[in-house]
Parts: structure tokens; C-alpha cells; sequence
């Protein structure tokens, strides 16, 4: 009758191991549906219907000649490798979300990388590595991608780590609210609000000036937030427009108040000491801004939760540190 | 070194938050893991199943999973939580299943003898816990208690995923700004070393002066 001795008999704790297996698996699998919420994961109306570009814009996009592509500049290493190795996303519906039936990354972001892989390559050949924001400036010292397609908001500061070529695309923050709420109007009605942003995204530091008074609460992916707004953790959710549009369609419990309150410039992050790939990149995008590529693409991607047709691309250029 | 310069009151904060956090977190996870080691070797066997069943499935199931579960599915069925609150929670329940076994090592170092006299003196089984089995169980584990101690406090920076300003989110925060993710973190994981480092010498200390050397 020791209490020391009564703990281990060996054929109990097998069974118990197996019951704690199952009790894991079963609070695993409710996570599943109820806590990060697939059934409603923003983006998917957009599968197999609109929110994919039709090959024929793959077909008609420009592919560079061999007096572009000098021996031994990047390009050529890209050209000999025969894929374009990116860094970007895999969650971000409309910009670059994986299809869970076909394996193909859909979006704008995502498109416009096989676009850029098609111009060196010939063919639409991408490898993307998916990286969090913390760590594209250090991916691109050290070459571990050849370019960041990621919204990769063009700033004076990351400007002295990485080339920018572009802006490719432009945006703004926006306010989304749950459906029933009613008195916040637009950015200016969030004083003394808790607010829900992404964690690492412009509105961390674009909300206090926006919105001075107002509380913040980070999470880490966007669905994640969406989630948090739903489950009124805070009374409204600042994010890219082009993300809260596709929220809102996917999610009938939000909407999107006033318009966007700033101007975000896309830019598609490169080797910072490469001038010669940020120059090429950037004639590609002037090529396919001309031919009206850019506008096919963005009407497949972002133009199917936007109303009006697709706008003007940004100016090369642009925006301060492009 | 600028980047973490012109940031000092944020991170400051961070680490503030970190450390609140750690205690917390520590305290919540000591307690339950007494009981919980308490549990598994009690006298009647539906608590012992308890206890191996509290053991086996925090184990087994990731912290940020049980994270990610506490704070988006718990609001489901209409519980919330404030988020510090629910971060302190699921790492105080996490690692008290790893201090419950570092515990019930420390208990089975205890000669049975020991608990066999306290018995025969009368002492009941609380009693006998109490008095003589875990005063002498937990001054022989002090050493893998801190080590715990020290993995609870490298875990608490999944909070950040979460929604809780802690050192790493604030890291992330800055980075944003700063774009120098070599700078930042390696600043912020110098802070997560330091605060190590404080665990490690005060689990030294009391180490040499409560150990029972056999």
C-alpha cells in the first residue's frame, strides 16, 4: 500500500495514453471547424470561378529576348535554373492563396510573379517559399529568393535594405465593422475603439496617427482577425481594402465602412545591390502595364470583389523609395 | 543598433509583459502541477487516472495549437476571455503537465521507507504529503524545475500569435518600422537570454541551498 508504487502499472496508463489520444484528437478536430473557421476562410467563393486568370493571358504575356538577359546577370541565373524562386504567401485570398483541389497559388501577387517567370523563363515556373514579414529583408540579403511578391508595402526605411521595383500595384487602409454596428462611420469614428489589425501590417503604425486614441489588438493572419472581429474582441478590423472587400464577400456578419484612409504602394522586393534585375523587373512591369496584361490580371484577382473596372497601374517609380 | 535605440519604450514594454507573463505563468503552472503530481500517485485510482490523463493530453497537444483553440474557439460557444488572461491560462495549464512529472521524478526519489513511517505515526495521506514526501520530492528537482522554467518562459513568446504585446510581438512591431529583422531580434533574443540566465542562476542558488545530497 505505498503511495509511491500505485502510479505505474503499465497496461492502465496504455489505455489512458490511448484515451488522452483521443480526447487530443477530438478537441483538435473542433478547432478545425470552429476555430480558424474553413467553412468561411475569406477568398474561397472566388475557387474555380472568378478570382483565377484564364491561360490565355499566360499564352499572350511577353516573354524577354536573349539581348535582355546578358550572361551572367540574375536573369540568366533564373533563366538557366528554369524557375523563379519567390517569397510570398499561401493564406492571402485574392493576392496568393493556394487552391486546396489544384495546388496552384491564385491572386494578383501570385499571378504576377508567373508572369514574371514566364518573361525570363519562357514559361510560368514559380517556387514560392512562404515567409513571414519578419524575415524578407534578410531573405533578400541573402538570396535565399530572387524577388518578394508579398504586398510588400514600399517604404523609405525598408528602402535601405532591399530594392523595390515598382509600385506594381496600390491600395489603402480601410475600416471593417460587423454588420449591426452603426456608429462607426469611417476611420475618424475610431477614437477610444478597440481596434483588430494583422500583426506586422502598415496599420500597426499608420493607425495611431489615423485614429489617435484607439487601442490595438495584433493577430497574426488575416483570417485570425476576421475571427476576432466576428467574436467582438474589438469593435472594428483596419486592413487593405482589397482584403476586407473579399472578407466582407466571403463573411455576410461584416462590412467595409468609408473609403480607404491611405495609399499603400506595392513594390516587389528585390536584391538591393542588383540594379541591373531591378531595372529588368521594371521594364517588364511597363511592358505589361502597356499591353494591358496588368489590367486582365488585376480584373481575375482583386476585380472580382471590387465593383467599377480595373484602375490605372501605379507610376513606376512612385512611390518614396521605389 | 538604432533600430533598437529609438524603440526602447516599446520593447520596454514588451518585456515588461514578458516577464508578468513568465511569473504568472510560473506560479499558475507550479501549483498545478503539484496537484496534478499529487494525482497521479494518490491512493484512489479514478484521481490517478486523472492526473495521467491531464499529463498525457497536455504532452501531446501543441502550445500553439491549445492557443489558437482557447482564444478563437472558446468565443464560439460564448466564452471569452481577455487575451493576456487567456494566454496566462493555456501556458500555466500547458506546462504544468511537464512540472507534474518533473514533480512526481522528484517524489519517486523519496525512499519508501519515508512514507511507509509517516503512515505508521498516523499521518494521513495529505498530511503525509504535505510534511514529509514533498518537501523532500521537490528539494531533489530543482534543477529540472528551472530548466522547465526556462522553456515556460521561451514559450510564452506564442502569445504573440495570439494578440498579446509581449517581447516578440514587440520585436515584430519594430521591425515593421525598421525593416533591420537582424538587428531587432537579435536584440530581443540577447533580452530572452538575460532573462535565462536569471532563472538559471536563481535556480542555482536555491539549488545549493535546499538540495538534499544523498
Amino acid at each position: 500500500m505505498s503511495i509511491l508504487k500505485m502510479s505505474f502499472t503499465g497496461r492502465r496508463s496504455l489505455a489512458l495514453t490511448a484515451t488522452a489520444v483521443a480526447v487530443a484528437l477530438a478537441a483538435t478536430g473542433c478547432g478545425g471547424d470552429s476555430g480558424s473557421s474553413a467553412p468561411t476562410l475569406p477568398g474561397n467563393t472566388g475557387l474555380g470561378g472568378d478570382g483565377v486568370i484564364a491561360q490565355s493571358v499566360y499564352d499572350a504575356a511577353p516573354v524577354a529576348t536573349d539581348a535582355d538577359i546578358p550572361a551572367g546577370s540574375a536573369m540568366d541565373a533564373i533563366r538557366k535554373r528554369g524557375y523563379l524562386n519567390i517569397g510570398g504567401s499561401l493564406d492571402a485570398p485574392l493576392l496568393a492563396q493556394q487552391n486546396p483541389v489544384s495546388g496552384t497559388i491564385e491572386g494578383f501577387d501570385a499571378d504576377m510573379a508567373k508572369l514574371l517567370a514566364k518573361y525570363i523563363i519562357g514559361k510560368p515556373e514559380v517556387k514560392t517559399t512562404t515567409i513571414g514579414t519578419q524575415t524578407r529583408e534578410a531573405m533578400l540579403q541573402a538570396k535565399s529568393v530572387d524577388a518578394v511578391f508579398q504586398t510588400y508595402t514600399i517604404t523609405p526605411q525598408r528602402a535601405t535594405q532591399v530594392a523595390f521595383a515598382g509600385p506594381y500595384l496600390t491600395s489603402g487602409l480601410a475600416v471593417g465593422v460587423r454588420k449591426d454596428e452603426t456608429s462607426i462611420k469611417s476611420v475618424k469614428d475610431l477614437a477610444g475603439k478597440t481596434v483588430i489589425v494583422g500583426a506586422n501590417t502598415p496599420a500597426v503604425t499608420a493607425l495611431p496617427s489615423a485614429a489617435p486614441g484607439s487601442k490595438q489588438i495584433a493577430f497574426g493572419t488575416d483570417p485570425q482577425a476576421l475571427q476576432a472581429l466576428l467574436q467582438k474582441r474589438g469593435d472594428a478590423y483596419v486592413q487593405d481594402f482589397t482584403l476586407l472587400a473579399s472578407g466582407a464577400k466571403a463573411n455576410p456578419g461584416m462590412k467595409v465602412v468609408g473609403e480607404p484612409f491611405t495609399t499603400e504602394a506595392y513594390g516587389i522586393g528585390l536584391n538591393r545591390e542588383d540594379t541591373q534585375f531591378k531595372e529588368f523587373v521594371n521594364n517588364w512591369l511597363k511592358k505589361i502595364q502597356a499591353d494591358g496584361t496588368w489590367a486582365k490580371v488585376w480584373e481575375g484577382t482583386l476585380g472580382s470583389v471590387v465593383e467599377g473596372g480595373a484602375p490605372t497601374p501605379p507610376a513606376l517609380g512612385s512611390a518614396d523609395g521605389s | 543598433m538604432d533600430a533598437l535605440t529609438a524603440h526602447l519604450s516599446e520593447l520596454g514594454h514588451g518585456l515588461v509583459t514578458t516577464v508578468e507573463l513568465t511569473v504568472v505563468t510560473t506560479v499558475g503552472a507550479m501549483l498545478l502541477g503539484i496537484v496534478v503530481a499529487t494525482l497521479r500517485i494518490a491512493p484512489v485510482p479514478l484521481l490517478r487516472a486523472i492526473g495521467t490523463a491531464y499529463v498525457e493530453v497536455f504532452q501531446n497537444l501543441p502550445l500553439l495549437a491549445l492557443l489558437v483553440l482557447f482564444v478563437f474557439a472558446l468565443p464560439t460557444i460564448g466564452i471569452t476571455f481577455p487575451l493576456f488572461t487567456s494566454a496566462a491560462i493555456v501556458i500555466a495549464v500547458y506546462e504544468g503537465a511537464y512540472l507534474a512529472e518533473a514533480i512526481r521524478a522528484g517524489i519517486n526519489t523519496v525512499g519508501v521507507g519515508q512514507a511507509e513511517a509517516a503512515r505508521a505515526i498516523g499521518l494521513t495521506f495529505g498530511q503525509s504529503l504535505r510534511h514529509v514526501i514533498l518537501p523532500q520530492g521537490l528539494r531533489a528537482v530543482i534543477q529540472p524545475i528551472g530548466n522547465i522554467c526556462i522553456a515556460l518562459l521561451m514559450n510564452t513568446s506564442l502569445a504573440a500569435a495570439v494578440g498579446v504585446v509581449e517581447l516578440t510581438q514587440a520585436a515584430n512591431t519594430v521591425n515593421l518600422i525598421e525593416a533591420q529583422p537582424i538587428a531587432v531580434f537579435t536584440g530581443a533574443g540577447l533580452a530572452y537570454m538575460l532573462l535565462a540566465l536569471i532563472i538559471g542562476q536563481v535556480t542555482g542558488l536555491l539549488e545549493r541551498r535546499l538540495a538534499i545530497v544523498r
